[in-house]
């Protein structure tokens, strides 16, 4: 515990101011500022840089990837044409006469037959059939 | 960059309210005043660089604790300590009394290194003892007690160096 004594001699002390300190060297401080904006700086448009570098790519490789669509890919599906006796292959394995009947109805439309061959629907069309 | 701006500025401040008091304190840990202002400046100049001061809340225990840092990593990377310089002026008296000012820091002088840091710590500083106890790594028990017994040293010191004076 602390005597009068010791409080006196401790405001006596307290009388005494430490020498000042030499301000700061503001060439230093108004450089660190300068630095400190200058890195931000340099951050934020190599950001920029790569964020453009990314968007030219992606859309440079969106151009150039064919997107799929289902027409092209119906044409690149091989398509064996509907002869005669293919649809009554069918319709012997359908399930049901109407399902296998839709299914040759809304086939894509078939590469041209090889010479010699003749689709089933103009086979049929040719026929005369007495209902 | 406003709030950059304004944090120097708050930097700038503290060094202003405690910056006399840092170096003082710095002194007692190198030995000589230009190095301890080149320490304190060193403390100063990484708070701007690296704004951490934001989150602190004991601000001006922290400032003592960086100083006392740098000054120990000072002293490492030259691997020696410098003896005490007492030639230069430490304070300025009350009434600018040379005498009494150079009174006061030969008598600083002859405390032991830890005792003297308290002193200045406490006196000066204005941290409190579980601060002080703290910054050193004591018990703020011992801080207030070492404090206590080098304040009675630092006054039969002084003023017997009066008295011896008056004497003669």
């Amino acid at each position: 515990m602390q005597t009068p004594d010791d409080e006196r001699f401790e405001t006596y002390l307290k009388q005494f101011s430490p020498v000042a300190a030499a301000p700061l060297p503001q060439e230093s401080v108004r450089n660190t500022s300068l630095h400190r904006f200058r890195r931000a700086a340099w951050f934020a448009a190599a950001a920029a840089v790569i964020a453009g570098a990314l968007v030219l790519r992606t859309k440079l490789v969106r151009d150039q990837v064919p997107i799929p669509n289902n027409a092209s890919t119906a044409a690149q599906v091989p398509v064996e044409p509907l002869t005669l006796r293919r649809a009554n292959a069918r319709l012997a394995s359908g399930q049901t006469f109407k399902t296998v009947l839709d299914d040759l109805a809304f086939r894509p439309e078939s590469a041209p037959l090889p010479e010699g061959k003749q689709s089933a629907v103009s086979v049929l069309s040719k026929e005369k059939i007495k209902l | 960059m406003k709030r950059s701006d304004g944090e120097i500025a708050e930097i700038e401040a503290l060094y202003r309210r405690h910056g006399a008091a840092l170096v003082l304190f710095a002194v007692t840990v190198l030995g000589d005043r230009p190095r301890a202002q080149d320490v304190v400046h060193q403390v100063f100049l990484k708070l701007i660089e690296n704004p951490i001061l934001a989150g602190v809340q004991e601000k001006k225990a922290y400032l003592y604790a960086c100083v006392r840092n740098a000054a120990v990593n000072e002293i490492r990377l030259r691997d020696r300590t410098e003896p005490l310089d007492t030639d230069f002026p430490w304070f300025v008296a009350p009434g600018q009394d040379r005498v009494e000012e150079q009174s006061l820091r030969r008598a600083l002088a002859t405390l032991p290194v830890e005792q003297r840091q308290i002193v200045v710590l406490h006196v000066w500083g204005e941290l409190t003892f579980a601060q002080v106890g703290e910054l050193l790594e004591i018990s703020s028990n011992t801080a207030a007690s070492r404090y206590r017994y080098a304040l009675n040293k630092l006054r039969e010191t002084m003023f017997a160096k009066e008295n011896s004076c008056a004497n003669s």
